[in-house]
């Protein structure tokens, strides 16, 4: 019986696409978390494609030795699909890289090596701030943080108690380290960093997400473009790495390990 | 039925010829013993090695990010192809070639602007657009006609134009200038094949010929589906993997360089569209956060990227050749970049 290659490259993508968005998060890694139904649906009509074109080739090869008009319609049916691409197209074969990559070797998330090379995203211009609620140490997003230092004319930052999670990228010039984050809006080819400068305590191994929390490092005025996005940390707490990382969340409550 | 299975044979090796190629295989691969040991032996041994030097290699912090960006392009591509090539093999199969006659005005002049602005209502994603682009010539439609509605489908359609309002939320005109851009640049683009075109630059499509008698329709459209998808698949892999490089190899930090000289900016974003190979439904957040750039530049940034990147331009080579590829991608980056900077000129 005829084996046929088309159908083991639709099985493995459709499996390697299940096995990252189905069964597991590791999709996450990669795109946004709205792909997710869009991925399930192709990983599923991929292993169907496979299945048909599979059971096709076998009812192909069995189906020989029958009456004539079988065989004439066999062959044409060959003849045109083989005619169109001549066995499998070769390029196909670089699919397998993706899949295999999927199923056995996914890459872990972008992290401390792409946020290092690149300037921290500019912040919006924002003109309303809303009030703060009263709670110490008080739970910020980086970018939350950034466009307050930057921007709040009422200062409402000053001397309060900020906590903030991300992972850490070492800087090469100037002290500190990076408190840091990724934001994706659809592939992490897009991906755009954001950063607070950590002051005031040894900066954690590159990647390890830490939840920080400190008072802004008064360089510059609190409210305009002058301040420094920094922190002077007092604590840095390990946590887990949130699964869903490509986005600027608030940091989980430190009671809760 | 000798004669139909003979000509099957001539055409394309046929299955009577696999059938024999595959028998002689078996027998010719039983060698001698040493060879067999040796053999098995290499196989046990090298596999395991090559897998850990690549995974030492592997996880080297760039080269980990390269993958991730490779993957990434590759997995957010599949379902947007997965539609296009479906879409395809579906206008292949099922959809009669007197529906576009109706649809589209006789002069191929005419029918430019119709098939350019069809595309503004079309969300599709740039890698669905080309095998789309493909069966639309396959069933009679003229060239230049297809290739305006592949250029402003991904460019302009709902989704972009939302992104991008909400990208730039201060500057409505951006919505309108990018709008206006790419239509310009797909209607150019369709005239300029027009006049300039030749069919001999494209790959002839022997498999888009529509359904034909006697043949089961379903049939048609799998395996239409299916090779389309392969093909493609293969190509946007390609394509992934160039952009992932010059992803991971870029720093940002040469953005700064360039943002200075309002002329060498335009050209500079047009270049990071072309080698970004961002999706069109991302690109707006990107060019928003080139704060550094002028207007103008930005909005080339968007009206390239979409139309023109690496990973498009390894899929039109797959689709419609090499020949045209390279000419298509060249004449239509130019234009668009006149078209960006024209538009944008009096808008911004």
């Amino acid at each position: 019986m005829k084996r046929s290659p088309q159908s083991v490259l639709l099985v493995l993508s459709g499996t390697g696409l299940l096995h990252i968005s189905l069964f597991t998060d590791l999709y996450l890694r990669y795109v946004k978390d709205w792909m997710r139904p869009m991925l399930i649906a192709s990983g599923v009509l991929l292993l169907l494609l496979g299945a048909a074109d599979a059971w096709s080739h076998r009812k192909q090869a069995s189906s020989r030795d029958e009456a004539d008009h079988r065989v004439r319609e066999d062959y044409e049916e060959h003849d045109s699909h083989c005619n169109d691409h001549s066995g499998v197209p070769r390029t196909a074969w670089l699919l397998l890289l993706p899949a295999l990559s999927m199923l056995f070797y996914a890459p872990p998330a972008l992290g401390a090596y792409t946020a290092s090379r690149q300037a921290s995203k500019p912040v919006v211009q924002q003109d309303v701030f809303e009030p703060l609620p009263a709670l110490s140490p008080l739970p910020l997003t980086l970018g939350d943080f950034t466009s307050r230092v930057r921007q709040d004319p009422e200062q409402t930052l000053k001397g309060r108690s900020i906590q903030m999670t991300g992972f850490a990228t070492p800087v090469e010039r100037g002290e500190g380290w990076d408190l840091t984050r990724l934001l994706v809006s659809c592939c992490s080819a897009d991906a755009q960093a954001v950063k607070v400068r950590i002051h005031g305590i040894k900066a954690p191994p590159a990647d390890t997400w830490v939840t920080v929390v400190g008072t802004w490092h008064a360089e510059g005025t609190l409210g305009t473009s002058s301040a420094a996005v920094a922190l002077d940390a007092r604590t840095v707490n390990k946590v887990d790495r949130p699964s869903n990382g490509y986005m600027d969340a608030l940091p989980l409550p430190l009671s809760s390990y | 039925m000798q004669k139909i299975a003979s000509q099957s044979g001539g055409s394309c090796g046929g299955v009577a010829d696999d059938v024999a190629a595959s028998t002689t295989d078996e027998v010719s691969g039983r060698g001698s013993p040493l060879f067999v040991s040796l053999f098995l032996l290499g196989a046990a041994v090298l596999p395991g090695t090559l897998v850990v030097a690549i995974g030492l290699w592997g996880d080297e912090p760039a080269v980990q990010a390269w993958r991730n960006v490779f993957l990434s392009i590759s997995i957010q591509a599949l379902p947007f192809l997965l539609l296009g090539t479906a879409l395809s093999g579906a206008i292949n199969a099922f959809v009669p070639a007197r529906v576009f006659d109706r649809a589209l005005p006789r002069r191929p002049a005419l029918a430019v602007p119709v098939a350019g602005a069809a595309g503004v209502v079309l969300p599709g994603c740039e890698c669905a657009s080309i095998p789309v682009a493909n069966s639309l010539i396959g069933r009679g439609v003229t060239p230049a006609a297809a290739f305006a509605f592949l250029l402003s489908a991904p460019a302009v359609n709902p989704v972009v134009l939302t992104t991008t309002v909400i990208a730039f939320p201060d500057s409505p005109s951006m919505v309108v200038a990018r709008l206006l851009a790419s239509l310009a640049t797909a209607v150019v683009m369709g005239w300029l094949w027009l006049a300039l075109g030749r069919e001999k630059w494209l790959r002839p499509t022997v498999r888009h010929t529509g359904h034909r008698p006697g043949h089961s329709r379903r049939t048609e459209f799998r395996l239409g589906f299916q090779h389309d998808f392969l093909h493609a698949g293969g190509f946007v892999v390609v394509g992934a993997m160039a952009a992932a490089t010059f992803n991971v190899a870029v720093p940002d930090s040469v953005l700064d360089t360039f943002s200075g000289s309002p002329w060498l900016s335009v050209l500079f974003l047009a270049a990071l569209a072309i080698l970004l190979s961002v999706c069109s439904e991302a690109d707006a957040f990107l060019a928003a956060s080139f704060t550094g750039f002028s207007p103008v530049a930005r909005l080339t940034f968007m009206v390239v990227g979409p139309m023109v990147d690496l990973k498009l331009i390894a899929l039109q080579a797959g689709t419609f050749g090499r020949a045209f590829a390279l000419r298509f991608s060249a004449a239509t980056a130019v234009v668009a970049i006149l078209c960006s900077t024209l538009v944008g000129g009096i808008l911004l």
